[in-house]
């Protein structure tokens, strides 16, 4: 699943559009949906954006193997080129600093990015925005930090007032094979970590009703063992009946756990 | 799991995390200059990027990471239970990298460190301060103990500074343990008899299952035959010794390949010691889920995991008259859990 996250609707509507996402009123907090991503516009300012954030993560506890990518417009010094994507490698957040992990090639413009309290008209050392700080404080207490991702549009060199809907609407929409390239690059690089199927994980709950505590963590122990070793073959839970005096469960899964761990 | 595809990985400090304080620091300008393609951050204090709650050490693992910092506290820690003194008065580790290049399967560092990034403290100046006072009297210091700093010589040349230093120091012992092909820094100093460098070596097998990232078996022979011919005194280790079904195929043999290439008298040691860990760093190799190696049903006494005595006894059993054909018992250390 990916989550994207923007600020504001006029950032949200290309994406919408493309995706073809379809408005959800679950949450009090516009939010669409598709198949596969999630759209939360988290509203303006830091506070509204974790707020917003935390309770769609909430609602919706990521995988292992799910992404977030905050997208959105950014004020930036004359270094900057309207209209140029950058990734986020540093949050300037007042004097906390949070580091997303960057671990797949771009061939994006890297940069810093202060977060700030409000719209910026003097000109800072890097971008700003104003809710990168509060996404990344809420989605990091649900995803690791590389399966989030912060990128942002340069619209303006720190004149708000001349960023119009349109204009926003027109820069996501340009820049939409960028941004749909980077999903998958993200993408392909999340470990899902999970070692067994639905349907695997099922059969070893109810076969670990049987015994204590420990020897379910033995057992879980071995079928990871079994698994790691073995990743392509398939995982056969014991077909014996399982017996009633727990002396002669406990020896059948001693043997169990001796053939897994072989 | 691995992550599905490796395609989209960049190369190894694709992002190099620059302390502050460090940015006028020779080394940094160095290794800026190497890694010039490199995205540059500027941090205010290491821990800021290194302890980061949240990271995930396996996919950091596929794209190591560099962060250049100013070693505040002590560089020198006195050696571990777990590790051997070979009876020297005084045994230090020194900690001048945290994390590893490379990926072994079995690494405590993934237990010890919440990245899988590598910290170097470029002010190694500052170990030799800390250690001089030290040196009246013998002293060993193992300048690999929590990293392989062979492994990154060729960007931190911290190798070639301390055999240096052990030039300058007539009682100061060194003990270098790699796993790296890389011996150039060897190659620009006269060797010291003071110095061991400590050669651990696996089957191929055992390298490609579970030592990522390292040398072949090939590679480390070809360097430790190298080491030996520029007059440097190696010790073998074979060590962890990794049981799988194919111990028997795997280990004996290399035994004999090691000694069909070098000759027994020109090394100072084999050591042999099965795989060993304590159980809070199990602990933390298990939560990772990357390696079988974690879930292996070891036997746990005293705070440290290791093979069932049966297992351990027949690894010993095998190798030691193995080795016996090459060295004399006295060239030869084993580990072997004390019951
Ligand atoms: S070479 Fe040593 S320090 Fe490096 S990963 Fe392997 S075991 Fe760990």
């Amino acid at each position: 699943m990916i989550y994207l996250i923007t600020a504001l609707d006029a950032e949200a509507r290309t994406l919408v559009e493309h995706y073809r996402l379809k408005r959800d009123t679950s949450l009090p907090y516009t939010l669409y949906r598709g198949d596969n991503i999630i759209l939360l516009v988290c509203g303006m300012g830091k506070m509204q954006a974790a707020m917003s954030v935390s309770a769609l993560l909430g609602w919706k506890i990521p995988n292992n193997d799910d992404i977030l990518i905050n997208i959105g417009i950014c004020g930036a010094p004359p270094s900057y080129s309207i209209g140029e994507v950058l990734l986020v490698h540093k949050i300037i957040d007042g004097n906390k600093h949070y580091y997303p992990d960057i671990l797949y090639t771009h061939s994006l413009r890297e940069t810093s990015l202060l977060c700030v309290d409000s719209p910026q008209e003097s000109i800072l050392n890097y971008p700003v925005d104003m809710e990168s700080g509060g996404i990344f404080l809420a989605a990091s207490k649900f995803f690791k930090l590389h399966q989030m991702a912060f990128i942002k549009i340069v619209s303006d060199h720190c004149e708000p007032n001349n960023v119009t809907k349109e204009g926003v609407i027109n820069l996501i929409h340009t820049h939409l094979p960028i941004l749909a390239q980077l999903f998958t690059t993200i993408q392909t690089i999340q470990c899902s970590n999970t070692l067994f199927s639905t349907e695997e994980r099922m059969q070893i709950e109810v076969f670990k009703t049987h015994f204590t505590k420990s020897q379910g963590d033995a057992l879980e122990d071995a079928l990871s063992y079994f698994r790691l070793k073995n990743p392509t073959t398939s995982l056969r839970l014991t077909t014996t009946p399982i017996p009633d005096s727990k002396r002669e469960r406990s020896e059948l899964l001693e043997s169990f756990i001796i053939t897994l761990t072989a | 799991m691995n992550p599905s595809s490796l395609h989209s990985q960049p190369k190894a400090f694709s992002h190099l995390y620059i302390e502050r304080k460090v940015l006028d620091h020779p080394k940094t300008h160095a290794i800026r200059e190497k890694f010039s393609a490199s995205h540059v951050i500027i941090i205010d204090h290491y821990k800021e990027v290194f302890n980061r709650p949240n990271q995930n050490f396996a996919a950091q693992s596929q794209s190591k990471n560099l962060i250049l910092a100013h070693k505040e506290g002590k560089f020198l820690h006195i050696g571990s239970q777990y590790s051997d003194g070979f009876d020297h008065k005084q045994f230090f580790y020194a900690s001048s990298v945290m994390g590893c290049l490379y990926d072994c399967d079995y690494c405590y560092l993934q237990g010890l460190y919440p990245s899988a990034n590598t910290v170097l403290f470029v002010n190694l100046e500052d170990a030799f301060q800390e250690l001089t006072p030290y040196l009246d009297h013998d002293t060993l210091v193992a300048t690999s103990y929590d990293t392989d700093t062979m492994a990154i010589e060729s960007l931190t040349h911290q190798t070639a500074q301390w055999l240096k230093f052990a030039e300058e120091h007539t009682n100061l012992h060194l003990e270098i343990r790699t796993k790296s092909a890389n011996i150039k820094a060897l190659k620009k100093i006269a060797p010291n008899e003071r110095v061991t460098l400590a050669w651990t070596l696996s089957p191929q097998h055992i390298i490609d299952k579970y030592e990522h990232a390292t040398p072949t078996l090939q590679q480390r022979l070809k360097a430790i035959q190298e080491a030996i011919a520029f007059g440097w005194k190696v010790r073998i280790c074979i060590d962890p010794v990794i049981y799988t079904e194919d111990f028997d195929v795997l280990y004996p043999p290399l035994i004999e390949s090691l000694f069909s290439i070098i000759t027994p008298e020109s090394i100072e040691q084999l050591t042999l010691g099965s795989f060993r860990l304590s159980q809070s760093h199990l602990r933390s190799l298990k939560k990772l889920r990357r390696s079988d190696i974690a879930f292996y049903p070891y036997t746990v006494r005293d705070e440290m995991a290791t093979y069932p005595e049966p297992i351990e006894s027949y690894i010993l059993k095998s190798l030691l008259p193995k080795a016996l054909q090459y060295l004399p018992r006295e060239r030869i250390r084993t580990w072997q859990r004390q019951s």
